[in-house]
């Protein structure tokens, strides 16, 4: 399903590509098998930082890191789900609201299910010079060397924005 | 089917994208109760469940059902897109004191696919309910599924969250 709304605000726009990529995650997150109570009690915080990172254009991508909490640290990593935003994708700043989930559906159908075993994380990619936003810690993402990135394309814009989604896939 | 009842209130509250989900909810938790007041923490305890409720635009298509101990019910729906843009700056306060009183409820519309874990989510609030919005609503229908007895505040781990 797709819908659209003309918009041309960078803070409306900011604010509904951070719930539609909340959606977004929430809906891999059920279409894979993980566990939705880990963002569902989180969601309220997690909105917050990527709306607040979003309308001050310091997010850079949104990701679900995927690991197996049986594994060895440094080997852990099972698949990942990356948004990335780009601030520039409609150069005249008036696109569409727009959200394609069957984008979301795609991806998830692409990568499979998760053991059940599986864990995982949202972590928020920004820029330097980013607002504190309380609930939030710092983090490093595990190395995806012997994945594959599988690149789905752009899943929602608006205003200025877009936010494309790929997910990584072992490949060694 | 919704049918409206002669002793219900209606209020619109914007949603995405004028506010974020959360924020929506925080505007219908100030717009029924007053701060510092039970039914207000009680409320801002399922903030996170009510805003994935409002994300998915249930709110929208269903009113949220509140029932005070006394006076008229109240139903609230969320405006979405472009109309909550405009609809923003058209919010009507409440004038009835909202839930002032012990002995409210407050039932939210939900999609058949999210049921099972929504309810579950809230089985700790036994003020708070949630409907299959495929089931519609009569004037006196204002109950859900709850299958708990107390009422609870969710605890949050933060300790993984993460931010790179």
């Amino acid at each position: 399903m797709t819908t659209g709304v003309h918009v041309n605000l960078h803070t409306y726009a900011a604010t509904h590509v951070a719930t539609g990529m909340l959606r977004g995650l929430r809906q891999i997150i059920r279409g894979t098998g993980l566990d939705p109570a880990y963002l569902r009690d989180r969601w309220d915080v997690l909105e917050r930082g990527i709306a607040a990172w979003l309308r001050s254009r310091h997010l850079q991508g949104l990701i679900l890191e995927v690991y197996d909490p049986g594994r060895r640290t440094g080997d852990d990593l099972v698949g990942r789900f990356d948004f990335k935003i780009d601030y520039g994708y409609h150069a005249d700043g008036d696109g569409d609201l727009w959200l394609d989930s069957d984008a979301v559906a795609f991806a998830i159908r692409k990568n499979g299910s998760y053991p059940s075993q599986c864990d995982y994380l949202v972590v928020a990619d920004t820029s330097p010079g980013r607002p504190d936003v309380t609930g939030w810690s710092t983090t490093t993402l595990r190395s995806t060397t012997g994945f594959t990135r599988q690149s789905i394309g752009t899943a929602m814009t608006g205003g200025s924005l877009g936010a494309s989604l790929a997910y990584y896939t072992r490949s060694a | 089917m919704i049918s409206e009842s002669a002793s219900a209130i209606s209020r619109r509250i914007a949603a995405v994208p004028a506010r974020t989900s959360t924020e929506t909810w925080q505007a219908i938790v100030d717009l029924l109760t007053e701060a510092g007041s039970e039914a207000h923490q009680e409320l801002t305890a399922i903030t996170s469940i009510a805003a994935i409720l409002i994300s998915e635009e249930y709110t929208r298509d269903a009113p949220i059902v509140v029932k005070p101990a006394s006076g008229a019910r109240i139903r609230v729906r969320t405006v979405h897109g472009m109309d909550a843009i405009e609809a923003i700056n058209d919010e009507t306060p409440l004038y009835s004191g909202g839930l002032s009183e012990p002995g409210w409820s407050v039932s939210l519309p939900c999609g058949s696919d999210d049921l099972d874990e929504i309810t579950t989510a809230l089985s700790g609030a036994s003020a708070i309910t949630v409907r299959d919005t495929s089931e519609g609503l009569s004037a006196s229908s204002a109950g859900g599924t709850n299958s708990g007895a107390s009422a609870a505040v969710p605890v949050i781990n933060l300790s993984e969250m993460g931010r790179s």
